[in-house]
């Protein structure tokens, strides 16, 4: 009886802990200060969005965080052409492509998430 | 098993700590039917070979990762889901770590002086079990909201 009463209060716990964090939304946001952004990708539920997108040469193309959890964008080349930092809700990362190519990237918290930008 | 992780965002690295995690709890409750058994030879090896696996796990693939995604941003955004759980999965961990480390070297070797040995085994061990559990339950919530899509969507 004495276990049973145990199990039931940790799993008790565990919904209500994840019934309170489970609100990413809400709390302060810190915006990046970004200059031009010409182009933009959405990162929402897991995935970027457009997931391939063709731009002219020399275009800055802006990614911004609209999910609710951290993600980032790590170019896939050898070096890294681009690498972002964590980016949190709202959070932004810019980069001007200067070369015409495809370039794919990834997030490398949650690396099934993949898009590319064709620069023309 | 597998299909349930394709439909996850997470890398491999976590799938397998999360694997041996689950591994690890369930072994650790074997290894306490082992002493209820009166088998303590098996019971000892059992319990301080995961303590000691764990450690390894910690050390190579958690801290790691904490390192990089959540510990920059704390204290500051403690308030979010992604922020708190692995803090407090994280901070939890590693007490009941270093009790299970304590109890292996208390019981286990000669290491420690008299005075700082244990002396009510049963507590500290069953007391270590539970901690092991809820910090166990705490890294499948942070697992769950690092890693699945669609599951806190509005």
């Amino acid at each position: 009886m004495r276990r049973s009463v145990c199990i039931a209060g940790l799993a008790a716990a565990l919904v209500m802990g994840m019934g309170v964090f489970g609100t990413g939304r809400k709390g302060s946001v810190t915006r990046a200060q970004q200059t031009t952004s010409a182009t933009e990708v959405k990162i929402d539920n897991f995935s970027f969005g457009p997931v391939a997108l063709t731009v002219p040469v020399g275009t800055t193309v802006t990614w911004t965080n609209r999910d609710d959890i951290p993600h980032n964008t790590v170019s896939t080349d050898d070096p890294k052409i681009f690498k972002s930092k964590v980016l949190d809700t709202d959070e932004k990362f810019s980069f001007t492509f200067s070369k015409p190519g495809t370039y794919s990237y990834f997030c490398s918290i949650h690396p099934k998430m993949t898009g590319k930008i064709i620069v023309q | 098993m597998i299909e349930a992780f394709l439909e996850t965002a997470a890398p491999r690295g976590a799938n397998v700590v999360l694997v041996l995690e689950m591994a690890m709890g369930t072994g650790l409750l074997l290894g306490a039917w082992l002493a209820r058994k009166r088998r303590f030879r098996q019971h000892a090896w059992c319990q301080s070979t995961i303590v000691l696996l764990n450690f390894a796990v910690v050390a190579v693939m958690m801290i790691p990762s904490f390192r990089v995604h959540v510990l920059p941003r704390i204290p500051a955004k403690l308030g979010k889901a992604y922020y708190a759980l692995a803090t407090t999965h994280g901070a939890l961990g590693t007490v009941t770590e270093l009790a299970g480390l304590y109890i292996l070297l208390s019981a286990g070797t000669s290491v420690l002086p008299e005075k700082l040995r244990i002396t009510k085994y049963k507590m500290w061990m069953r007391s270590v079990l539970g901690l092991w559990w809820v910090v166990l339950l705490l890294g499948m919530a942070t697992y769950t909201r690092w890693y699945v899509p669609h599951l806190f969507r509005k």
